[in-house]
């Protein structure tokens, strides 16, 4: 029963919607005091870093794939979108929807340059595209103002400007709507085949599933949720710099998968709140620990390694694990 | 004639530091089946240690460099022992996994032990020589004497002696290699060992530029890692052939086109190559057996 | 012959200086229970690889007569595009999607079948429900038929080996294909399991009116369920007959028994 509970196909949207209701009385927490000004500004980095993570986690969980470019792309959805609302005069929506269209034929240009070698070669690709990019970021100064830094306002709908709390709201609702679009993704026949990919090459084309195909696909949807990220970034914290989009931050949403846990999107939240909330939140007000230095790095890359060899499922199915042992436990005291 | 030279000594010095670094990828590669994303930081922190020890203790450049090269043997062999050992069964995507992992902590140990203000690094030797009207450093001519030296020595020992055999017989099937009395774990554990030094040493040698901090490796890493798809991941000679033909190209690149785009185009070359040619310039096609 | 299936034509490959296939020719007819047999290492398992593409044999052609398209050369297609033709192939260590339940396995051997835009699919329009609905209605049959329905929500990594041949088997069917390919089904199974096999192979093909070629070295179960039976030897046809003919043939006996010393 407990493997099986694994693999029984649940389709929580429901909760997904539950969960969000609770995230958006975030800043009814602040306005009460309970929470601080600060902390709303870190839940928001865990929703937007969430929402790009549960993108890898297709790529990772579901194709096999890694990459180390997801800044990058992130960083080229927060500039086209400061270029589009502030430069052309754009409306909030219409800016996202052209940045994740220009974002995912981006993903769909790399995938065409280094998915055709073997699938580890994406990890290294993404890793060279990401540095291009960088240098795109920091040379293309009428684009991006190089290390000046280019700024943005809080989305704007027909002339009405959302204020701060607002815009943490609408946050919420994307990451809500990131979460329902993964689910069935994942479920449909596209997310099959990619497990099929993942799991057995050969057989996968055997059954007709064209490997380069899927793979560009994985990873194009993959790059659209860091547009996406990376464009709500942008109108959130309302300015960016090249700096921001590092490989560091690449290797930190790539933990939160591994960390969450790949193929489950409950998991890849609970990884975005591990990698980006508890450092910040929990770590920094433990006495000693808090104030030296890297600490941040050392638990969230100790924890890949933790996790890779003793808990290769993610840190999510630790509840599952206590159900089960808990139901151990009952049913040996009923015997 | 005095450019060309020019030229051609400037890409054999960033070959050999290079070629250093992709050396000690291929090592990993071969001997533990993953890419080892986590040598320019753990170069990085090597060249650390070496930094601090040359600021803390006024000691000269060598003294310091052998410090820094002894410190990655010990950072090799205590990630060998400490996780690679442990899983020597994981898929070798789990394995490149935990390698990402280890960047994550060196990224995180080297502010915890040396601060976050970047240091200096001397260079092993003081000034210039001219070669037909071309300037070349002296340390540059170091550089590349290690450099070359490292590689042939290490030609050697992999192709000519006991040790090399076992090497080569831990890359080429791993099982069946400790059932024939290699001790696989102790090769496994000297080519971490080995990895790290030159990957140190390739970053000490690009600190007197660069300066040491931690960011430094970030393009050596990327250009090492494509060197070894470049070159081939069959042989350990393609690859380190594949890192000096990079720099050539690249110096050529920079000056004659863009310094500022000379990464990029670089990258994106190689990416092209790589797309038309997908098992490298050496490489041989391989069979799946399905 | 007019109703040939399948056609191969001098078919060559070789790997280094070895020749794994070497000249080899046969042809079976449509709804046909064909097989292939020779000692380890006779090239068997590569042979298959050419025909469905996952090797690119070096010289020789394999003529398919597919729906519609009449007879066709499968050579330098690729191996994705060779289910949609009507030749659908299983492996000697079967290969389930592990992460996939019972059912979702079929589905996945129904791929080509999916046509819904991945937009609808993230939407779950009316559409892309249709088709995934009709499509399990078809697995749940394919189930029925393997006595596999009770299993459909089991995780295909747990079943026991002769289950998971027989999940595989379910998969080649969801596109009523013409030609089935079987590598080894046999391999693993014990005695009983391999009786059930015969039987099973056997309906298969009246059921769904489709040939099926099979490799194995197990030569009792060949001669139980194929009519005819090609016998290859390192990567050479030996003989071409009825099972009586390939087991009192001498170039075979000789191949699984080895020279007559005297």
């Amino acid at each position: 029963m407990n493997v099986l509970a694994l693999y029984k196909k649940s389709r929580p949207y429901s909760s997904y919607v539950i969960f969000g209701v609770l995230l958006a009385l975030a800043p009814l927490m602040v306005n009460l005091g309970v929470l601080r000004f600060f902390h709303l500004t870190l839940i928001a980095g865990v929703v937007i870093y969430a929402i790009v993570a549960l993108g890898l986690n297709l790529l990772m969980g579901y194709a096999g794939l890694v990459s180390l470019g997801t800044a990058a792309f992130m960083g080229v959805g927060a500039y086209l979108t400061a270029f589009f609302t502030q430069d052309l005069g754009m409306d909030f929506l219409p800016s996202i929807v052209l940045t994740v269209v220009i974002t995912s034929i981006l993903g769909i240009l790399v995938g065409l340059l280094s998915l055709r070698v073997e699938g580890f070669f994406l990890a290294m690709a993404t890793l060279a595209v990401a540095e291009i990019l960088r240098q795109v970021f920091i040379e293309f100064t009428g684009f991006t103002n190089s290390f000046v830094g280019r700024t943005a306002n809080f989305p704007e709908f027909f002339g009405f400007t959302m204020n701060r709390n607002q815009t943490f709201i609408l946050l919420v609702v994307f990451l809500v709507l990131a979460m329902f679009v993964t689910q069935s993704f994942a479920n449909s026949y596209t997310g099959r085949a990619l497990s099929a990919m993942r799991g057995s090459e050969a057989a996968a084309s055997a059954m007709g599933i064209n490997i380069f195909k899927y793979r560009l696909i994985a990873f194009s949807v993959s790059t659209a949720y860091a547009g996406l990220g990376g464009a709500l970034y942008m109108h959130f914290i309302r300015f960016t710099f090249p700096n921001v989009w590092m490989f560091t931050l690449s290797l930190m949403l790539f933990a939160v998968v591994v960390i969450g846990g790949v193929r489950s999107v409950a998991g890849t939240v609970v990884g975005a709140f591990v990698v980006f909330g508890v450092p910040d939140l929990i770590l920094v007000n433990i006495p000693v620990i808090g104030d030296i230095n890297g600490m941040a790095f050392v638990f969230t890359g100790v924890l890949i390694i933790v996790v890779v060899m003793y808990y290769p499922a993610g840190l999510i199915y630790i509840w599952h694990d206590i159900k089960v042992l808990v139901h151990k436990v009952r049913g040996r005291g009923k015997v | 004639m005095s450019i060309f030279i020019q030229i051609l000594f400037n890409s054999l010095e960033t070959g050999s530091i290079l070629a250093l670094a992709t050396m000690g990828i291929i090592l990993i590669f071969r001997t533990s089946k993953a890419f080892n994303y986590a040598q320019g930081a753990i170069s990085m922190f090597c060249a650390f240690i070496a930094a601090y020890f040359m600021a803390n203790t006024g000691a000269n450049v060598f003294i310091s460099t052998i410090v820094g090269v002894l410190g990655a043997v010990g950072v090799g062999v205590i990630i060998d022992r400490v996780v690679i050992k442990r899983m020597i069964k994981l898929h070798s995507v789990s394995k490149q996994i935990v390698t990402l992992g280890l960047v994550i902590v060196f990224l995180g140990l080297a502010p915890m032990f040396f601060g976050n203000i970047p240091y200096t690094y001397r260079r092993f030797a003081q000034g210039t020589h001219s070669i037909f009207g071309a300037t070349i450093t002296y340390s540059a001519m170091v550089n590349i004497a290690i450099g070359i030296a490292i590689m042939v020595a290490l030609f050697f020992v992999i192709q000519k002696t006991k040790w090399g055999l076992a090497v080569r017989a831990t890359a080429s099937n791993d099982v069946v290699a400790r059932m024939m009395g290699i001790p696989t774990s102790i090769v496994t554990m000297g080519a971490w060992a080995v990895a790290a030094a030159l990957g140190s040493l390739a970053a000490m040698m690009v600190a007197p530029t660069t300066t040491v901090n931690f960011v430094m490796m970030d393009s050596i890493q990327i250009t090492a890692l494509l060197a070894c798809v470049l070159g081939g991941l069959g042989t350990f000679f393609g690859p380190v052939f594949a890192a000096y033909l990079i720099a050539l190209a690249r110096n050529l690149i920079s000056f004659y086109i863009s310094s500022v785009w000379a990464d990029a185009i670089v990258y994106l070359l190689i990416l092209g190559i790589l797309l038309i040619s997908p098992n490298g310039i050496f490489g041989k096609k391989l069979v799946k057996k399905v | 012959m007019s109703n040939a299936l399948l056609k191969a034509e001098n078919l060559s490959i070789a790997f280094g200086g070895l020749k794994a296939v070497d000249d080899l020719s046969f042809e079976m007819n449509e709804g046909e229970i064909y097989g292939i047999i020779g000692p380890n290492g006779a090239g068997k398992t590569t042979a298959f690889n050419c025909i469905t593409q996952f090797y690119r044999p070096d010289a020789g052609k394999v003529l398919f007569n597919a729906k519609e398209k009449g007879m066709i050369d499968l050579v330098g297609k690729k191996p994705h595009d060779i289910i949609g033709l009507g030749l659908v192939r299983t492996f000697q260590n079967v290969e389930l999607i592990v992460s996939l339940s019972v059912i979702e396995n079929l589905l996945v051997g129904a791929h080509t079948a999916f046509k819904s835009s991945l937009f609808s699919q993230i939407l779950k329009l009316p559409k892309a429900r249709r088709e995934e609905e009709v499509l399990r209605k078809r697995a749940e049959a394919v189930l029925e038929s393997l006595n596999l329905l009770h299993l459909k929500d089991m995780p295909a990594l747990m079943q026991p080996y002769g289950i998971q041949k027989r999940i595989e088997l379910g998969r080649t069917l969801m596109l009523n294909p013409k030609l089935i390919i079987l590598d080894e089904p046999a391999a693993g199974l014990n005695d009983v399991e391999t009786q059930a096999l015969v039987q099973t192979v056997k309906d298969i093909s009246s059921q769904y009116k489709c040939g099926i070629l099979l490799i194995e070295h197990d030569m009792n179960f060949v001669s139980n369920v194929c009519q005819r039976i090609c016998a290859i030897n390192f990567g050479k046809l030996l003989a071409i007959g009825t099972p009586e003919e390939i087991k009192v043939n001498h170039d075979v006996q000789e191949a699984y028994l080895g020279k007559d010393e005297a």
